[in-house]
């Protein structure tokens, strides 16, 4: 199927490739469907592009990258709303929020997005503890982004390779 | 929007799974205990407010990533 898109114009993605909102994104509950954009050579920023409105778009990173220990413990009732059992199942991918001039870039570490990576269903989840930052500043040098560049595809225990399309935008 | 009168030590239940309880007074700080289900999510609702102008804020973003991904590799 081709979708529109602000920021890449027309793309074709296959309708396996969706990512369906079984929950929302706050703010966002009537988007339900999305895909995850690669750009380029892959690197761990991706964007997680709304279906149903073309202006809709949010750059994601493995939180795993931000944070190597990052293991949050995820809400049951989130749990059970994807039908997710074992945790091979779970993706997470956390917003980050670009602001330009000067360029400043924070990762959501308290609000990840949850993914079922075999049935492709998402929500976000609000982790109970206030220690994962809202603003977690990913440019002050501290985040190691080749670690997760040499990694590409498998990308720690998380195996977010299966919920990419195979189409790069550009 | 209901409201109610409790003393200390007096709850409320809101359907037959969750239970709020009024705890303590401490000046303007008032202390409560939650009793729900683990599927209920409770949250402060500021956490939520936040979370959702973040959310905005980051759905309004119009740089583009091989921007973000320079500043990164310079380091």
């Amino acid at each position: 199927m081709d979708i529109d898109t602000t920021r890449f114009g027309r793309i074709r993605i296959k309708e396996s490739e969706l990512i369906e909102m079984k929950g929302h994104i706050l703010g966002f509950e009537r988007h339900k469907r999305f895909v995850l954009l690669t750009v380029d050579d892959n690197p761990p920023l991706m964007w997680l592009q709304s279906v149903d409105d073309s202006a809709i778009a949010f750059v994601v990173v493995n939180p795993r990258i931000v944070e190597p220990d990052y293991a949050p413990a995820i809400f049951d009732g989130d749990l059970g709303l994807l039908e997710i059992r074992r945790t091979e199942e779970i993706a997470l991918l956390a917003i980050v929020t670009v602001r330009s001039a000067p360029i400043r870039a924070t990762a959501n570490l308290r609000a990840p997005i949850l993914i079922n990576a075999e049935k492709r269903w998402a929500t976000q989840t609000v982790l109970d503890d206030p220690d994962y930052p809202i603003q977690y500043d990913i440019l002050d040098g501290k985040v190691d982004f080749k670690r997760g560049w040499s990694a590409k595809g498998s990308l720690g225990g998380n195996r977010l390779e299966r919920v990419h399309p195979s189409c790069a935008a550009g | 929007m209901l409201i109610l009168t409790r003393k200390l030590g007096e709850s409320i239940a809101i359907g037959d799974e969750i239970k709020i309880t009024f705890l303590e007074m401490a000046g303007k700080q008032l202390r409560i205990g939650i009793e729900a289900p683990r599927h209920v999510p409770v949250h402060r609702a500021e956490v939520y407010q936040a979370i959702q102008e973040q959310n905005a804020q980051a759905s309004a973003s119009d740089i583009r990533i091989e921007d973000i991904w320079e500043r990164i590799a310079r380091g």
